[in-house]
């Protein structure tokens, strides 16, 4: 078999697994939509090595803080998503918290009343999330932290859908930083009652 | 068939099915979670048009089950390990890039360097992966040589049914 034989069949085939792909992403219910912007936000574009090397959430927040307000957001630290967390405004819906993670990660632990919008696919979450940001005067958002920028994305996100975005906290620590912290974590869906509750001193429901 | 061929030709199939599995499987596993992809391959800085990092992200994980499947049954081989080849050699060049300039910005040895490079096995020592990726493109060139052909349903398209299968 010649080469010009070896071109022609893999031309061929790579044309038909191409199609195969794209029809197979627009079925799954994971896929991504083509035409949208996932990553909303010109100042968040990571360079070669940027996204590598932020394992650590310390160095992170003062770049993030400039990026964030550049995009008119604000970065939300443990001693504020603390308060927060603790507000008793938190239970009459005017302070909410937003989990940017996927289904996976939320099931498996998030912050006790947390709202789920994974904005990969927001279709599913928005019905739920949009109108509680509405009313809330203060929404922290959270990913997992360190090099995630999903909670980014999410903050900039419910600003595009309308959410005034001096409203919006981005809480860079992240549910790393809230699970290392021992702090209250909920299990399976939002308000689920399944409270695994650690008791270092301090922690956000402490009063 | 002698005993030396015999042997070449068993080869032929392992790197076959080596390749094969092992594209189902980091194929599937991207395919779950495109979005995760995504935000790796953004990182390698090849494009920032949405539609073009989408339509990787989205394509390439289904592309590479579809050639993994191939090269499994042995339909078309040699046409998808050129594929697959073809797959390789510039993401290989990615990961290389990239961690060159993450060793750069860190001041740490590439072999020091460690990242998650979209390969559907998370986080790696870069020197590894670079060299598996050698191992799997030195792979490729058995089929691409027209060994493998037992086992295999449809070895060429333009040809009847493979010999010895």
């Amino acid at each position: 078999m010649s080469f010009k034989a070896i071109f022609g069949e893999a031309l061929l085939i790579g044309i038909a697994g191409a199609i195969l792909a794209f029809g197979a992403n627009s079925i799954s219910r994971q896929g991504l939509k083509l035409n949208r912007n996932y990553f909303s936000g010109g100042a968040l574009s990571h360079s070669a090595g940027e996204a590598a090397v932020t394992s650590s959430s310390d160095a992170a927040p003062k770049s993030l803080a400039e990026r964030l307000r550049s995009e008119g957001l604000q970065l939300a630290d443990s001693n504020l998503v603390s308060r927060l967390y603790a507000d008793p405004n938190r239970e009459s819906g005017l302070v909410a918290f937003v989990d940017a993670r996927n289904d996976e990660h939320y099931q498996a632990g998030h912050v006790p009343g947390a709202y789920q919008l994974d904005h990969y696919h927001p279709e599913r979450y928005l019905e739920a999330v949009l109108p509680a940001c509405q009313v809330a005067q203060q929404i922290l958002v959270y990913c997992k932290g360190g090099a995630c920028e999903d909670s980014e994305q999410t903050a900039l996100f419910l600003r595009d859908a309308g959410v005034p975005s001096a409203r919006l906290f981005v809480y860079a620590g992240g549910f790393d930083e809230w699970s290392s912290n021992r702090w209250p974590v909920e299990i399976g869906e939002r308000n689920s009652g399944q409270i695994h509750e650690s008791q270092p001193a301090g922690h956000p429901g402490a009063k | 068939m002698n005993s030396k061929s015999r042997y070449l030709e068993y080869f032929g199939v392992a790197s076959r099915w080596i390749l094969g599995g092992l594209f189902i499987y980091t194929g599937w596993t991207k395919a779950m979670h495109p979005e995760i992809f995504l935000k790796v391959i953004r990182q390698y800085d090849i494009t920032t048009n949405p539609l073009i990092l989408n339509s990787i992200a989205a394509a390439l994980p289904w592309f590479e089950i579809y050639c993994g499947l191939l090269l499994l049954a042995g339909v078309a081989v040699r046409g998808a390990g050129l594929l697959v080849l073809l797959m390789l050699v510039p993401f290989t060049a990615a990961i290389f890039k990239r961690a060159l300039a993450v060793s750069n910005l860190q001041h740490i040895a590439l072999c020091a360097v460690r990242f998650d490079c979209g390969c559907g096995t998370g986080e790696v020592w870069i020197c590894r992966k670079l060299a598996e990726n050698l191992i799997l493109m030195a792979l490729t060139l058995l089929p691409l040589a027209g060994l493998g052909r037992l086992l295999s349903a449809r070895f060429t398209l333009g040809a009847p049914k493979a010999t010895g299968s």
